[in-house]
């Protein structure tokens, strides 16, 4: 394991770089985490932004974590194409020490609108998400990896997200970031343990771990019941430090922690001020495992050779049936008429296999699509 | 890692500006000051303030 970095997750909002100011005046963080797709549609960048990002660029601090790429989608698009293209430009100007993304299809009509959900693990979706791995690795050239979702349909999928994301980012010799929080949410909303859960996923490939904060939902459809969300606006709980205590020591590639918070989390003094103190708080727990590490990390470096098919791999099945559940999900009512919708359409007895998914994240994925179906609002 | 200081001290005008600007709107303000101040809104706070993930 090499020195493991204290990190933020840095994007263009104030109230997070207000909260970060003072951690990098002190010179606290180590590297940043930049989204940099959600900066495409900007027509102007502020150049003391794109300033501290050449800083970290400038000492190989710098990684890249894309939102809107949609890996799953089973149509190509030309936002797709042109993202690729973005991120070929941004390689160029700056070095990124990797990229990655996050797993799923983002819901609603607008590429850029939605949030991601998953997808059923086949050798259908497997090759797809193989073959967009494939084309972000030929257009950024340095290692490429991918988040596991918070979000799962049902237990049984919680249980296989491991090693489907092992099969996909193998392809590229690629690594995954272990979001601890997103583990937090399936701990408990799908009573699983956490050594459990740990031994499904593919640990030497961790290189990035993230930890945040998120929210309760309660549910309507099961009284008493709560939800854990990765919303991302709330300080980071006690029991994602001590996920984050206990993770380090088996993932022997980790490289990156990554602190992230959404702006709106962070409009006061006190917000901010907890901000920091949930940074320092990681930093010491990383500097007491960077005590005891040796061992040179995996650099995951992409493979020699990679065949990349002259045409994007496409599914109109899957595409159709992506279609439709978004429509679903961003348009039923309530839970009952998600339901029924489901019953009638495509994704019925099928791969899909809506008929196990638990009620309670029927109802938590209706929340999160109508949530997001307009974007950053 | 170290930044430069004067490279901070920039940072630190743009972001107390655009924080401020995004919390409240005061309509009396002079037409030239809300100009540079929309200027600057616009391009610190472009409205995709999400770290990459929390859609969940």
């Amino acid at each position: 394991m090499s020195k493991i970095l204290s990190s933020i997750a840095c994007n263009l909002d104030p109230h997070i770089l207000l909260a970060a100011l003072p951690l990098l005046e002190a010179e606290k963080i180590e590297a940043v985490e930049w989204s940099f797709d959600t900066l495409f549609k900007q027509q102007e960048v502020p150049d003391w932004f794109l300033a501290l990002i050449k800083e970290f660029s400038d000492q190989n601090r710098l990684i890249g974590h894309g939102v809107f790429f949609s890996l799953f989608s089973g149509k190509w698009s030309a936002e797709q194409q042109n993202w690729l293209r973005r991120l070929e430009v941004l390689a160029k100007e700056f070095s990124f020490d990797h990229i990655t993304e996050h797993f799923g299809f983002m819901t609603g009509e607008d590429f850029h609108k939605g949030a991601p959900i998953s997808i059923p693990y086949t050798a259908t979706t497997l090759a797809l998400g193989q073959d967009r791995l494939k084309r972000i690795q030929a257009a950024c050239l340095c290692p490429v990896g991918l988040e596991n979702l918070a979000f799962s349909y049902s237990i049984d999928e919680v249980k296989r997200h491991g090693e489907f994301l092992n099969r996909l980012v193998e392809s590229v010799n690629g690594f995954i970031i272990l979001d601890l929080h997103n583990l937090y949410c399936q701990i408990h909303n799908f009573d699983i343990g956490f050594e459990e859960i740990m031994a499904l996923y593919p640990l030497h490939r961790v290189r990035e771990v993230h930890i945040s904060g998120g929210s309760w939902q309660d549910s309507l459809i099961v009284p008493g019941e709560k939800i854990r969300r990765d919303t991302h606006d709330d300080a980071v709980p006690n029991e994602v430090f001590a996920l984050l205590e206990h993770s380090i020591s088996q993932c022997p590639n980790l490289k990156y922690v990554v602190l992230e918070q959404l702006g709106s989390g962070l409009l006061t003094a006190e917000s901010r001020s907890l901000f920091q103190q949930d940074f320092l708080h990681m930093d010491q727990i990383i500097r007491s495992s960077n005590q005891i590490s040796s061992q040179p990390a995996n650099p995951f470096l992409p493979p020699a050779k990679s065949l990349i098919e002259a045409f994007p791999l496409e599914n109109e099945r899957l595409h159709a049936q992506q279609v439709q559940l978004s429509d679903i999900l961003e348009t039923a009512a309530n839970f009952d008429a998600a339901q029924t919708m489901l019953q009638s359409s495509d994704l019925a007895h099928s791969e899909w296999e809506v008929e196990k998914w638990d009620p309670r994240m029927l109802e938590t994925a209706l929340a999160i699509a109508q949530k997001w179906k307009h974007g950053f609002r | 890692m170290k930044i430069s200081k004067s490279l901070l001290q920039v940072i630190a005008v743009a972001v107390t500006v655009g924080a401020l600007q995004s919390c409240t709107k005061d309509d009396t303000k002079p037409n030239a000051i809300e100009k540079i101040k929309d200027k600057v809104e616009k391009q610190v706070n472009p409205g995709y303030n999400c770290p990459g993930c929390g859609m969940g």
